[in-house]
């Protein structure tokens, strides 16, 4: 016996063909969470989820009047929600979850080491993303209707973000599992943060307007990455223009990841409140708060750099629009709001507010505002110091193209030997569609087909496991 | 069959676990006061003490779980200062062990024997060779969820051996298990020892089955040792100093229990011999204390008291050393302390 195991260690120490510590653990969890496990049917449920979406988008009277780019750009916000939440689901019972079913001390005795642990952990959490993604493609190129810049746009950059935020999200998730002895309470935490950050991107549109609600949508990574998406996929603009979009998610991701697998990892214990209790290295403290200090800088920048920006220009009246886009079909509607400030000491003189209309993909060619609109110009009494006025417009999209709506707020002059400053507002950039109907038979096979053949899937997964394993029990032994 | 009779045999093994002055508290309040003790290779401790008495907390202190306060520990030679080397020198079966039940037992072994570094085709060979050795052949390839709580703690050695450890801890690997169960997972337990050559520190309650395949023994209570050494020293020890202030316990037959307590109260080295309190038949016996106190001294004066009733025809039923069994030295022990 003691040959034997002289043996054995030598195996160990000379065996070239044994994995890391990481990818046995990966492995292993894999094979737990996609064998018999919850991923797979969670995947299932995914997709039954995403079927139903397209067939409503592609047979509903109204739904249907969306144009295809949007179609795509709402089916690839839903798959990177829904797949991010059930990798954050799957981070959140990583740690805590074995501790609770008492196979977590198992684990810490053998001599990976704890980052080695986290990170297969880790890795097995995000599976479910990539898959969500590959089952969401056929869908998005359907939806496109043949529109190659919206496919490889949703490709590229759903594709990229998504990730950025499942694997930020789901580091997140991890990490409160590690502080954390009950897989109720990691749950819990985990999807509170999900849920606050994905309720503000359902918000209606006035309440997303104003400092506050730029603020929220910038620092929100779920909101900026929505914020990006739709302004590239749907509203033609270059990433470079929306890069500041990307601050947010990447800021989180980098905290998250970094959190994890410099500071927490190397300390993970059997319980959770250890963690808490163990004093951290000065070095490794510091250098965390600079860290997080750095981040919560660059972050923030951008957002205060808005009002910034506007000190530069700043008058005592201003304007400003509620909305900043928007993508219609020809003989849709779009419903705004201006609001006109006196942010001066003095009271205003009476102003005017004029619509004014160009055509961006005509060299700017001005548009007459009264093919388009009810209402030109609005008049509006003084205001007193600090006082605001708010007024409505509508305009209805005649023909297909690409414009930009901005408004004019004129002071009336003083007398005849005199003039005034004129305000812009910001502008109002619409695309208007062609009125295009998708055809439902395109997608009904996909709605239908693919929950089906994962099912099968699952099935033929369960019957091969059950084929390597003896099912039925045997009375030997104690 | 063992080598607890053979304490020449046992000085000349290697010690593979040496602890020395360990200490450890929760805030304020100290779970384990200067443990030090050593075990050598081949032989089985048994690490007792009352819940609370720091047994769990010096088990994860050693496998590397919880760190101490200060102290330190060797294994194999390797200091405590290198966890992750140590953590493959050990194997551990922790109390309440947690399975995955929907994976096989040989699933199991091979995902552990490859997390301390085997191949996967060496990990699944060894995997066999170890659910072979516990007795789980048969069940290698159900899934654990069918386990029996027996089956399931075999699984949990065999776990605890995947890495061909120095040193086993098995953290009362009999708990919820039936008699019979609880004697072939400590004969087990013995051939781990002494097939592999491994020291064996086992927590457990029962103490009559721990003094059955025991060579060693560790009493903690509130976090101290009270006694340590071999366990026929420990017994020894304590059984003499019961004796010597207190007494036995002899069993005659009813009638004849007046007579022999006149005839033992006669006696110079008896201070006292009643009945009362005592079982149909029995005389405790209160011995006069002396200051040799040696082993044979007391086997001189038990045989003095013997012979004389036996020469008054006096029929002995039973004799019994109150401290004579490692469950007496235990509750001796850990109850004067606690006193």
């Amino acid at each position: 016996m003691n040959e034997k195991r002289v043996m054995n260690h030598r195996n160990i120490r000379t065996s070239r063909s044994r994995r890391p510590a990481w990818l046995v653990l990966l492995m292993w969890e894999l094979k737990e969470l996609w064998i018999g496990g919850k991923a797979l049917i969670l995947i299932i449920l995914f997709s039954v989820l995403l079927g139903i979406m397209a067939w409503l988008l592609a047979t509903n009277s109204e739904l249907n009047l969306i144009p295809p780019k949007e179609m795509v750009f709402l089916t690839l916000q839903a798959a990177i929600a829904v797949g991010l939440f059930i990798s954050l689901i799957i981070g959140a019972d990583s740690v805590s979850g074995e501790r609770e079913r008492a196979t977590f001390e198992g684990l810490l005795l053998t001599p990976a080491s704890r980052r080695q642990i986290i990170l297969g952990k880790f890795l097995a959490a995000i599976s479910p993303w990539p898959v969500a993604f590959a089952i969401t493609f056929p869908y998005l190129i359907v939806l496109s209707q043949g529109d190659g810049t919206v496919v490889i746009n949703s490709l590229l950059w759903g594709f990229l973000l998504g990730s950025i935020l499942t694997l930020a999200y789901t580091g997140f998730a991890v990490l409160v599992s590690i502080g954390t002895n009950s897989n109720r309470t990691s749950l819990f935490v985990s999807l509170a943060i999900y849920v606050i950050c994905l309720l503000p991107t359902q918000f209606p549109g006035p309440a997303q307007a104003g400092f506050a609600g730029q603020f929220v949508k910038k620092i929100n990574p779920m909101e900026a990455t929505n914020q990006f998406l739709e302004k590239v996929i749907v509203n033609n603009r270059t990433p470079q223009e929306m890069a500041l979009w990307l601050r947010a998610p990447v800021i989180f991701f980098v905290l998250a990841i970094f959190i994890l697998f410099w500071y927490v990892g190397p300390r993970l214990s059997f319980d959770a409140g250890r963690i808490w209790m163990r004093r951290p290295s000065r070095s490794r403290t510091a250098v965390l708060s600079l860290a997080i200090g750095l981040m919560v800088v660059l972050a923030t920048t951008p957002v205060m750099a808005v009002p910034a920006r506007a000190l530069d220009n700043e008058t005592a009246l201003n304007i400003s629009i509620d909305i900043t886009y928007k993508t219609i079909k020809t003989g849709d509607t779009v419903n705004f709001n201006t609001t006109v400030t006196n942010s001066g000491t003095e009271e205003s003189p009476p102003m005017f507010v004029a619509m004014n209309i160009i055509n961006l993909a005509k060299d700017g060619d001005p548009v007459d505002p009264e093919d388009w609109s009810p209402e030109r110009t609005q008049a509006i009494e003084s205001l007193a110091a600090n006082q605001s006025d708010t007024q409505s417009w509508s305009i209805h999209a005649i023909l297909d193209g690409d414009y930009m709506v901005y408004m004019v707020l004129v002071p009336e002059p003083d007398g005849a030997q005199s003039t005034s400053q004129p305000v812009v507002s910001s502008g109002i950039h619409i695309t208007v569609t062609p009125f295009a109907s998708l055809n439902p038979g395109g997608v009904l096979p996909l709605a239908l087909g693919m929950p089906v053949g994962l099912t099968l899937l699952l099935f033929v997964l369960l019957w091969n496991r059950n084929r390597s394993i003896n099912v039925g029990r045997s009375s030997s032994v104690v | 069959m063992t080598n607890r009779n053979n304490s020449k045999v046992a000085s000349s093994l290697p010690e593979i676990l040496l602890v020395e002055d360990l200490r450890k508290s929760y805030g304020p309040r100290p779970a384990l006061h200067n443990l030090s003790f050593s075990l050598r290779a081949g032989r089985v401790m048994g690490f007792l003490g009352p819940n609370g008495a720091g047994k769990t907390t010096a088990i994860r202190i050693l496998t590397t779980i919880l760190e101490p306060d200060s102290g330190y520990f060797f294994v194999d030679g390797i200091s405590s200062e290198y966890p992750e080397k140590i953590r493959e020198k050990i194997g551990v079966l922790p109390e309440s062990l947690g399975f995955p039940k929907q994976m096989t037992g040989h699933e199991f072994l091979s995902h552990f024997g490859e997390l301390y570094g085997l191949a996967q085709n060496e990990a699944k060979s060894y995997a066999m060779e170890l659910l072979e050795e516990v007795g789980l052949q048969q069940r290698g390839k159900s899934l654990i969820g069918t386990y029996s709580r027996g089956m399931r703690q075999r699984l949990g050695i065999a776990r605890a051996l995947i890495n061909d450890p120095v040193v086993v801890f098995l953290d009362e690997p009999t708990l919820g298990l039936d008699p019979h169960g609880q004697q072939e997972l400590l004969a087990l337990v013995r051939r781990v020892a002494e097939e592999r050559n491994a020291g064996v520190v086992l927590c457990s309650h029962l103490l009559p089955e721990i003094e059955g395949i025991c060579d060693d023994v560790v009493i903690l209570n509130s976090g101290q040792i009270v006694a340590a050494g071999s366990v026929v020293d420990v017994i020894g020890r304590v059984q003499r100093n019961i004796i010597l202030n207190n007494g036995f316990r002899i069993q005659v037959p009813p009638p004849l229990v007046i007579e022999a307590r006149r005839l033992l109260k006669d006696m110079p080295e008896i201070i006292e011999a009643t009945s009362q309190g005592e079982a149909d038949g029995w005389i405790r016996v209160e011995l006069m204390n002396t200051s040799i106190g040696s082993s044979s001294h007391d086997s001189q004066i038990n045989n003095k008291i013997l012979k004389a009733l036996i020469n008054a025809k006096i029929t002995i039923l039973n004799f019994e050393t109150e401290g004579g069994r490692l469950q007496d030295v235990f509750l001796r022990l850990t109850e004067e302390t606690i006193e």
